[in-house]
């Protein structure tokens, strides 16, 4: 049996298995497409599918990128290259697969095939999705521009991503997912899987815009290579019907690094089951888990994250913030730390609370409405400074937050 | 009462949490002077600059604060700062995620850039050259890039608050304690700057203390001490240092006989 056979056994078997946290949803109701996307020129994208994929961050200029991947649910997709930049690859996964024998063994690497339905389903059905690679030694500037549109109702958009960060590489990749606003029910499965080896740098930036009746399943993980960094900053500031999404990043080399940052801004009766976990699993590897959860409306969002060290040494914190902006909403901060080695050092702080009388009293007395205090409190909240960040994609992060807050607030 | 009256507090009581604290005071603030608002631990001088401020656990239960002829117990927090009024808190609480600077820019106009400069590399000029000037006079300018009262020093906190009720030239202005825990060059700084504000003669301000240092230096024009919740002295600075000697309770006692 080849190792492609034997996947798909795998999946076979996990075809019925629910994930481990968030609502179960029922596969049946959504249909997959069957057919190969087709690849699409920049000039065929509609003024309004701009405006669309400004919102999360994509620029349909291509002006301040080094590389740009778009894709319309499973039909069209546009992957470039910025003419003269060196080391950099951004083609669609299915494309990259029949190029690359070797690349089959990133294919269901660090993610297992048979994590849960979701999974299993993807591999079964046809997919593709973005394959992204910074080459060994090529320090790439300016970042790499992601979007997945969701447009069609009563479908699934079934992507499966690599992202690869060679030897020594670095590279910054911004990518968004958005669906316009009336979009009838539908699903994004959206698997990733992330390869930073030995010295290499990957900062991935995500801001997702969806609407009331989308149901989001992201299966991401993540494995660093001695004196690797890995750098995650996720924003979900649109209502959605659930998402639940839970990356895992394995810290598998000497001195590697990772850090994961996310806000999530609920609203409307959104159900966000948000978290993530940090495996330590070698000598001097550290990182954080930083999230902060705003819920407005009748929203309700649970805050996840694990830390597990497995190695002497290893160091890691989590902090998990809620503020809770309306009665009728609910936020669960749910921390885990778990040490299977000695002289492991995890921390984490969780809270949950409401805006402080004591902080509202104080800004109004210096002359500030009671809407312009809570607005000051919140931003100060969901300031999310990672330190890694070029400047640009924490400003794209900063952008969204702030747009937000002022519609909603 | 004279035309010059700017707060008129008149048979004030007060209760927070269902505790009565005030219980009808009277007492008179005109524009321009400084006053110092002494008493015993608990009789209510606290309460007084807060209930004027409007926060909301202090409620009023009879009486009234007239502040430019008008009643202002049925005004919101708001309202009432941008009447002029303004309180420097005890201990403020810590907002994170909002520098000092950037906020005082907030608040006080006169520190805000006049024209948004070109957007330079997503930097836009929030704050006035000036702002760090004063930042400097005060010796804060290692606070204003840090959250506000967030990890502060006792000291810190005392002169970020002065820094910002005084930029936000209010009519009134109530000082809680402004001299507690500093050391004596903070206290200098402190002093020099509520002189150079009465001086400016534009603000009313009202302090409560227990020190006389800074009331000397800014040579308050009258003394109010509380007992109980009511007014219970009045007189001039030349009281001091009796009252420094015999205490409040026979310095009152005598008083009253
Ligand atoms: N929020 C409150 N709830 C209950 N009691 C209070 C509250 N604030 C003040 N008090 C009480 O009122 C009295 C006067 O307090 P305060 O005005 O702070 O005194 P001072 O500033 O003169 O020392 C004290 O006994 C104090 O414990
Ligand atoms: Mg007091």
């Amino acid at each position: 049996m080849t190792e492609t056979e034997k996947k798909r056994k795998r999946a076979e078997a996990a075809k019925k298995k629910s994930a481990a946290y968030g609502e179960d949803l029922d596969l049946d109701q959504f249909e997959f497409s069957h057919e190969q996307p087709r690849r699409m020129d920049l000039d065929e994208v509609s003024e309004e599918d701009r405006d669309l994929v400004s919102e999360v961050g994509f620029d349909a200029s291509e002006r301040l990128a080094s590389g740009s991947y778009l894709q319309f649910d499973n039909e069209s997709i546009l992957a470039d290259v910025l003419i003269g930049q060196e080391g950099l690859e951004v083609i669609p996964t299915s494309e990259a697969l029949e190029k690359y024998d070797w690349l089959s063994d990133y294919l269901w690497n660090a993610v297992p095939v048979d994590t849960d339905k979701y999974t299993a389903a993807s591999e079964l059905e046809h997919y593709d999705g973005y394959f992204i690679r910074a080459k060994s030694g090529h320090k790439i500037q300016m970042p790499v521009q992601t979007c997945l549109v969701l447009k069609k109702g009563k479908s699934i958009q079934n992507v499966h991503n690599i992202i690869i960060a060679e030897e020594g590489s670095e590279m910054h990749i911004i990518t968004g997912c958005a669906t316009p606003s009336d979009v009838e029910r539908s699903l994004h499965l959206g698997v990733s899987e992330f390869y930073v080896k030995k010295k290499a740098r990957l900062t991935f930036t995500m801001v997702h815009k969806w609407s009331d009746k989308i149901d989001v399943r992201p299966r991401s993980a993540t494995v660093v290579e001695d004196n690797g960094v890995f750098v995650s900053s996720y924003a979900i500031l649109s209502p959605l019907r659930s998402i639940q999404t839970f990356p895992k990043v394995r810290l598998m080399g000497r001195n590697s690094r990772a850090d994961l940052y996310s806000v999530v801004y609920g609203t409307k009766q959104s159900k966000y089951d948000v978290g993530g976990a940090l495996i330590l699993e070698a000598a001097a590897s550290s990182g954080k888990i930083i999230s902060r959860s705003i819920a407005t409306e009748q929203s309700e969002i649970i805050a996840r994250g694990d830390l597990i060290g497995k190695h002497s040494g290893v160091k890691a914190r989590l902090e998990c913030n809620g503020l809770l902006l309306s009665d009728e909403a609910e936020i669960g901060a749910v921390p885990a730390l778990r040490a299977t080695s000695e002289g492991v050092e995890l921390s984490h702080e969780a809270t949950v609370g409401k805006v402080g009388a004591d902080q509202l009293n104080y800004l109004m007395s210096r002359g500030l409405t009671e809407e312009e205090a809570t607005t000051l409190i919140v931003n100060g909240f969901v300031q999310l400074k990672a330190p890694d960040l070029p400047p640009s994609l924490q400003r794209s992060i900063d952008d969204a937050i702030k747009l937000t807050l002022e519609k909603g607030l | 009462m004279t035309d010059d009256v700017l707060l008129d507090i008149k048979g004030l009581r007060v209760e927070a949490n269902g505790i009565p604290i005030l219980r009808g005071l009277n007492l008179q603030f005109e524009r321009g002077k400084v006053y110092a608002v002494l008493g015993p631990n608990a009789s209510g001088k606290s309460t007084v600059a807060k209930t004027v401020m409007g926060l909301p656990e202090y409620e009023v239960k009879g009486g009234d604060i007239i502040y430019k002829g008008e009643s202002i117990v049925n005004k919101s927090i708001t309202e009432r700062a941008k009447m002029g009024i303004a309180y420097a808190f005890q201990s403020p609480p810590a907002i994170s995620g909002v520098k000092l600077e950037d906020f005082i820019c907030r608040i006080c106009p006169d520190y805000a850039c006049k024209e948004p400069d070109e957007e330079l590399m997503g930097e836009t000029c929030m704050c006035r050259q000036e702002l760090y000037d004063d930042f400097e006079r005060l010796g804060i300018e290692n606070l204003g890039d840090r959250n506000l009262n967030e990890n502060f020093s006792g000291g810190e906190l005392k002169r970020s608050e002065l820094f910002q009720v005084l930029s936000m030239r209010p009519d009134i202005v109530f000082l809680d304690e402004p001299d507690s825990g500093l050391d004596y060059d903070s206290l200098k700084v402190v002093g020099r700057e509520l002189k150079a504000m009465k001086e400016k003669a534009n603000s009313t301000m009202v302090i409560i203390s227990h020190h006389r240092y800074v009331l000397e230096f800014v040579e308050v024009d009258k003394v109010y001490i509380l007992e109980n919740g009511r007014l219970a002295y009045t007189g001039g600075m030349g009281i001091i240092p009796e009252l420094e000697e015999k205490g409040y309770d026979m310095f009152l006692a005598q008083a009253a006989s």
